[in-house]
């Protein structure tokens, strides 16, 4: 058995999203136990890779010039190398060891789609300011950004064949499925949703993985925020990290891409290097 | 072990705290079936001297504890319905009741919370070191806002020290030991948890250091369950013989009838209270 987290890049805008994979991969290395800390890129972009202090965190790098932006992560089961997969957002940091939910995960799914996000202060999200589509079209409430696979179950063929299919004809299946609220962008989100809805798949109600997700409106703030750091601080030391006055555990998904500093780096790097 | 209520009561020119206390203790007594000590200062006693009282306290507390008055600086507006008058609040010392309670295990309760039920025993009865309410249940209509939820608008969470259970042991002391160092220390608090820090809350102190002691984070495990309250824009017009209170409820500029029994309540129009005084002191 080979369980590993997946991470994939696109790099053609201007954020440099290597550098979040490697932020992502440091922290798994520094948090996750033995056996539970593999991680693979599938970059379109090796040549920034290579400026990394520690490029071992990965422990394979792919290069992929096949599928690009979103598409790539539509086929995250096509380009694992592992035969049990969590394919993360690489916009995410691991602040604790989660190998459990692995471990729980590799015995009792073939697929498992995260659906319990959570805000800085711990309270599940309800707010759904940005997923019209899922009420208005009751949607089973999936977050792509952890997802798990066992390769190559008949499951995952399925499902992924047919998430595929929603992601590249999504004006049929809009017009077929969401006509309550149609989305701008049929994500990857969505088409997970909604592939998950049409299989019937109705094992993804459990209470983990609760994953901090840290896009501003859904905060419960009394006001609209499209940045988060605008409203509170982002505080990242060796002893863990801190969103305004809130410790923070577990996985944390925090969307502003701004926030990797490179002393951020420096410190997940120094903690990998004395583990 | 022995258990107790514990209610402060400092009287202030405006609001006859130690009558509140009378009847919240009393209800407190008939309903839990356990002893209420009342922690007041000497001026509050002179005047429940003064008022022939004496007795009705003796009949139902079983101590009552002087202790120095706390100063008199907190002020803020309290309504009785549509009605504002600026005054003092004498609470600030709420921290020291870990010292000042004769009991092993306390409920400490606010004098103008009223208990006519037997809500609160299991939690008595139970094991935490130290338990709040989590929560308050504002009993009319989309009245609360964020303030009522949290610290502020980023913060933690705001727990309610209209209920508190504590026993007295090392873990409570630290506790309290730590609510007294955020009063100390309130202005810097207030920077660090983004809070206006007038007037001084019980509320917001118990609320931080029950924040910081859960590791910065909302552990809501043994937590008290929400407080049922009606604000001071509510008016409190009835009681009844058998213990229901009828109350006209503020939403925005117009009230609404409502009634409660056999419920815990938190009334704090003050005023409302003390108008009602002959027939709520009945129930006792």
């Amino acid at each position: 058995m080979k369980f590993g987290y997946l991470l994939i890049t696109s790099n053609k805008g201007e954020i440099d999203y290597n550098k979040l994979a490697y932020a992502l991969a440091l922290s798994i290395k520094n948090t996750q136990k033995q056996g539970f800390d593999q991680v693979c890129l599938i970059t379109d972009n090796l040549d920034s890779t290579k400026n990394f202090k520690s490029p071992w965190v990965f422990d394979q790098i792919i290069e992929n010039k096949e599928y690009q932006g979103w598409d790539a992560r539509s086929h995250m089961d096509q380009l694992t190398p592992f035969d049990y997969t969590v394919c993360l957002d690489v916009d995410m940091l691991f602040l604790n060891d989660c190998s459990h939910w692995v471990e729980y995960f590799i015995k009792n799914n073939n697929l498992f789609i995260a659906n319990n996000a959570i805000t800085y202060r711990n309270e599940i999200i309800s707010e759904d300011y940005y997923r019209k589509t899922f009420t208005a079209n009751g949607l089973p409430n999936l977050y792509s950004f952890y997802t798990f696979f066992k390769k190559e179950s008949a499951e995952v063929i399925e499902f992924f064949n047919l998430q595929r299919s929603i992601f590249s004809n999504p004006i049929e299946f809009s017009n077929l499925f969401l006509t309550n609220h149609k989305p701008k962008v049929l994500g990857t989100d969505e088409a997970f949703s909604l592939a998950s809805k049409i299989l019937g798949h109705d094992n993804f109600n459990l209470d983990f993985p609760k994953i901090v997700h840290m896009k501003g409106q859904v905060q419960n703030w009394p006001w609209p925020a499209d940045e988060w750091t605008d409203h509170v601080g982002f505080y990242f030391n060796k002893q863990g990290l801190k969103i305004g006055n809130f410790q923070q555990r577990d996985l944390v998904h925090y969307v502003n891409k701004n926030i990797i500093t490179d002393e951020i780096i420096s410190i997940l790097e120094e903690t990998a290097w004395k583990k | 072990m022995k258990t107790g209520i514990v209610i402060f009561a400092h009287n202030s020119r405006k609001v006859d705290y130690s009558l509140m206390s009378l009847i919240s203790g009393g209800l407190a007594k008939k309903h839990l079936k356990i002893s209420v000590s009342l922690i007041t200062d000497q001026s509050t006693v002179e005047w429940i001297n003064k008022s022939q009282s004496m007795q009705k306290f003796n009949n139902v507390f079983e101590n009552i504890i002087l202790t120095d008055r706390p100063s008199a600086e907190n002020y803020r507006n309290l309504n009785d319905g549509e009605l504002v008058d600026n005054v003092p609040f004498v609470n600030g010392n709420r921290s020291s009741v870990w010292h000042l309670t004769p009991y092993d295990k306390t409920l400490l309760i606010d004098s103008d919370y009223f208990i006519f039920s037997e809500r609160l025993k299991p939690y008595i009865e139970s094991d935490h070191d130290i338990m709040i309410s989590s929560a308050m249940n504002d009993l009319g209509e989309n009245r609360a806002g964020t303030l009522d939820k949290y610290v502020s608008d980023t913060g933690p969470n705001l727990y309610w020290a209209t209920n508190v259970i504590f026993k007295k042991n090392k873990n409570s002391k630290i506790f309290f030991d730590l609510v007294d160092f955020i009063k100390d220390n309130y202005y810097y608090y207030a920077e660090l948890f983004r809070f206006y820090p007038k007037p001084y809350r019980n509320d917001i102190a118990f609320s931080i250091a029950k924040h910081i002691l859960d590791g910065f984070s909302l552990d809501l495990e043994g937590s008290l369950p929400p407080i049922s309250t009606t604000i001071d824009r509510d008016i409190l017009v009835e009681v009844s013989d058998k213990g229901r209170l009828k109350f006209l409820m503020n939403q925005g500029s117009d009230y609404v009838a409502m009634s409660i029994e056999n419920t815990d309540i938190h009334v704090m129009n003050k005023q409302s209270i003390i108008r009602h005084k002959e027939s709520l002191l009945e129930l006792i």
